[in-house]
């Protein structure tokens, strides 16, 4: 039987919206979908799936990469090989997706964002997407793919019969690896998600001794300072500050972008803002293609002329 | 504690123009300067941190041409004891490949270890694979994201992972294991040029990668490399800067976000 394995993220009793892509990728590739999920109150639409088999464990269970590899195995069990194993490219999917490829011996291509159906092939980003490689598996499938979020979504397509169900009984969970407990970023006083206007800097701003010059800036803007993750990294600026997937989701009336490039994960936290503005000195930088106005200049430069035109 | 830490050299593209040559057959490099993958950097600078508080060596393994000997010497510098490099005619693309590659050595030569670090990703092709085959292919526990380690035992580390939205996973995982280090865990120790130039003297071991490859085919394969899609794009404002500040501070007017 010709179909795709799209392993579920699930987090906190979330169904994530990422999942979708996982389906359109699948639909578009015309398989047939078996979805693998945990037995829980998770809300979604079931009719994106022709199977749903539920795992009876816990989600910290299902997301260990040691214990998914016997999940698989027992899917696969009966059912014969997928064609693909589909993840999300997330913290979950990127561990998961090369640990289960290694122990199949599967061939992998993590960050799939597009693909071409006739001819075969993958698209992945390299070089902070400056870049796109045309993949090709040559070895024997299933492929194993983690797909960026955003990519396939509008593909997810609803099947006309309702999905059937099955469930896997138990999983041999590894005492390896243990899932303990989640742990929170702490609160602050500073919401970055509620500020209407975000001046945002990223390793572009150089060093740590710029950043009072742009909180200044944004102090005269009357916007609120972010970065992007090396910015955090580095601890320019506190974590709470960060845009991005692993960081904030931010929908400001404007995103004024200093210095960032615009990698998928920055992207995925600001594409939503109503006005995004991005001041780069690379006319290539990727995050052109998602702002709506766009200035190719020294931030530094455009800093000082700004500040003085403010004061005046 | 003996920890084997990657290390891998890579283009500095952030501000540089890619071209395509060949009719889509390679990307051009030859005019980049290269650098460590700063992932590894964070890599490194935890392993030495562990091993300055419980003892032990850390041994840094690059794989690639004679010039990846430059992220060697860096983490001798920081504080590596050994530095390994697995000497490739040309780089693999696959990273089953070359994670099966990495496992053939590590088994072969004996390396001992008790944990292994990679990146979580290549800022150059962002495969972030590497790890993950690894564990597999050896056998042992695996954790990606890795964010914060809170606690080094003989035989367990507890660590916590890097999830989405600033939210955190700890989790108990038993030694041997292999894994993958998020940048920010830590802040890098700085490296001077003397610093480096003091790590030279120290040997550095080179290993002919081709004696590892039994069992090591590639099972994807690049067809071609390609510019991405365009999208729409920004409107772009150009003119003298004088103008251009002015244009900015319209728009933030016109948007309702600065009066
Ligand atoms: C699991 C995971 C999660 C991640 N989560 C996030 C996240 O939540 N948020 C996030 O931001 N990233 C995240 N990242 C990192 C992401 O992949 C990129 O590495 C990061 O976004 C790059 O940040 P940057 O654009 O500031 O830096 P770079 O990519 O280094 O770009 C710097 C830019 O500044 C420009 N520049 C340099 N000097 C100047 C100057 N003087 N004037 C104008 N422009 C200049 C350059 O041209 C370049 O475009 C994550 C990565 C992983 C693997
Ligand atoms: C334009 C272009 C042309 C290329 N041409 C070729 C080509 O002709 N042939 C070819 O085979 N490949 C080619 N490459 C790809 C190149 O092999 C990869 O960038 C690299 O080896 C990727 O590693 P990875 O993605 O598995 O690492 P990831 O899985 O993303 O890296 C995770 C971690 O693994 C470790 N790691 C990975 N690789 C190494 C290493 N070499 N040494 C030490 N540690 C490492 C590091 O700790 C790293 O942080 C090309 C890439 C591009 C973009």
């Amino acid at each position: 039987m010709s179909y795709a394995l799209v392993v579920a993220e699930v987090r906190r009793g979330v169904f994530e919206e990422r999942n979708l892509d996982s389906f359109g990728l699948s639909s578009l590739l015309g398989k047939e979908i078996v979805l693998v999920v945990p037995d829980g109150p998770y809300s979604f639409n079931e009719r994106l799936a022709d199977t749903i088999v539920k795992v009876k464990a816990g989600e910290e269970v299902f997301l260990n990469p040691l214990n998914l590899v016997d999940i698989i195995e027992q899917v696969m069990n009966g059912r014969g090989k997928p064609d693909c194993i589909v993840f999300t490219h997330s913290s979950s999917g990127m561990e998961s997706a090369p640990y289960v490829a290694g122990t199949f011996g599967l061939p992998v291509v993590t960050d799939v964002s597009a693909i071409n159906k006739d001819e075969g092939v993958f698209y992945k980003s390299y070089y902070s997407d400056k870049i796109f490689g045309e993949f090709k598996c040559t070895g024997q499938g299933p492929w194993v793919l983690t797909v960026r979020s955003g990519s396939f979504k509008d593909a997810a397509a609803e099947k006309a019969d309702a999905a059937k169900v099955e469930y896997i009984e138990g999983v041999a969970a590894s005492d390896k690896r243990v899932f303990l407990e989640y742990v929170e970023e702490e609160k602050t006083e500073i919401d970055i998600t509620k500020a209407e206007f975000l001046l945002s800097v990223g390793r572009g701003v150089g060093n740590k001794d710029e950043i009072p010059t742009y909180e200044e800036l944004a102090g005269m803007l009357k916007a609120t300072l972010s970065g992007s993750r090396p910015v955090i990294d580095k601890m320019w600026l506190p974590k709470p500050r960060q845009v991005g997937t692993s960081g904030k989701t931010v929908k400001p009336k404007v995103y004024l972008a200093m210095g960032i490039s615009g990698a998928f994960q920055h992207i995925a936290g600001m594409k939503d803002s109503d006005c995004i503005i991005a001041i780069n000195k690379d006319a290539g930088a990727p995050i052109f293609q998602y702002a709506h106005f766009g200035v190719i200049a020294d931030m530094h430069k455009v800093r000082d002329k700004l500040k003085d035109m403010l004061k005046s | 504690m003996n920890i084997v830490t990657f290390t891998k050299r890579v283009p500095v593209t952030q501000e540089e123009e890619l071209r395509i040559t060949g009719d889509g057959a390679a990307v051009d490099l030859s005019k980049l300067p290269f650098k460590v993958n700063d992932w590894d950097n964070y890599a490194v600078e935890e392993a030495v941190r562990i091993v300055e508080k419980v003892g032990g060596s850390v041994t840094a393994v690059a794989m690639g041409d004679a010039e990846s000997d430059e992220v060697l010497r860096r983490a001798i510098a920081m504080g590596a004891k050994d530095g390994f490099l697995v000497r490739i005619a040309r780089a693999i693309q696959d990273p089953f490949a070359r994670a099966a590659l990495i496992s053939n050595f590590i088994k072969n030569e004996n390396v001992p270890f008790d944990v292994i670090f990679t990146g979580v990703q290549s800022e150059d092709d962002q495969f972030g694979s590497v790890g993950g085959i690894l564990a597999a292919l050896l056998k042992l526990p695996y954790s990606s994201m890795v964010i914060g380690i809170d606690k080094v035992e003989s035989d367990h580390m507890v660590i916590r992972r890097e999830l989405e939205g600033g939210l955190q996973e700890r989790v108990r995982i038993s030694l041997p294991c292999i894994l993958s280090i998020q940048s920010g865990i830590n802040e890098p120790r700085y490296v001077s040029i003397m610093g480096i130039r003091k790590a030279s003297k120290v040997e550095r071991k080179v290993f002919q990668g081709n004696a590892y490859e039994a069992g090591v085919g590639a099972m994807i394969d690049t067809v071609k490399w390609v510019y991405p899609p365009r999208k729409k794009g920004a409107m772009m404002l150009s003119g003298e800067l004088d103008e251009v500040c002015k244009n900015l501070v319209g728009i933030l007017k016109e948007k309702g976000v600065y009066q």
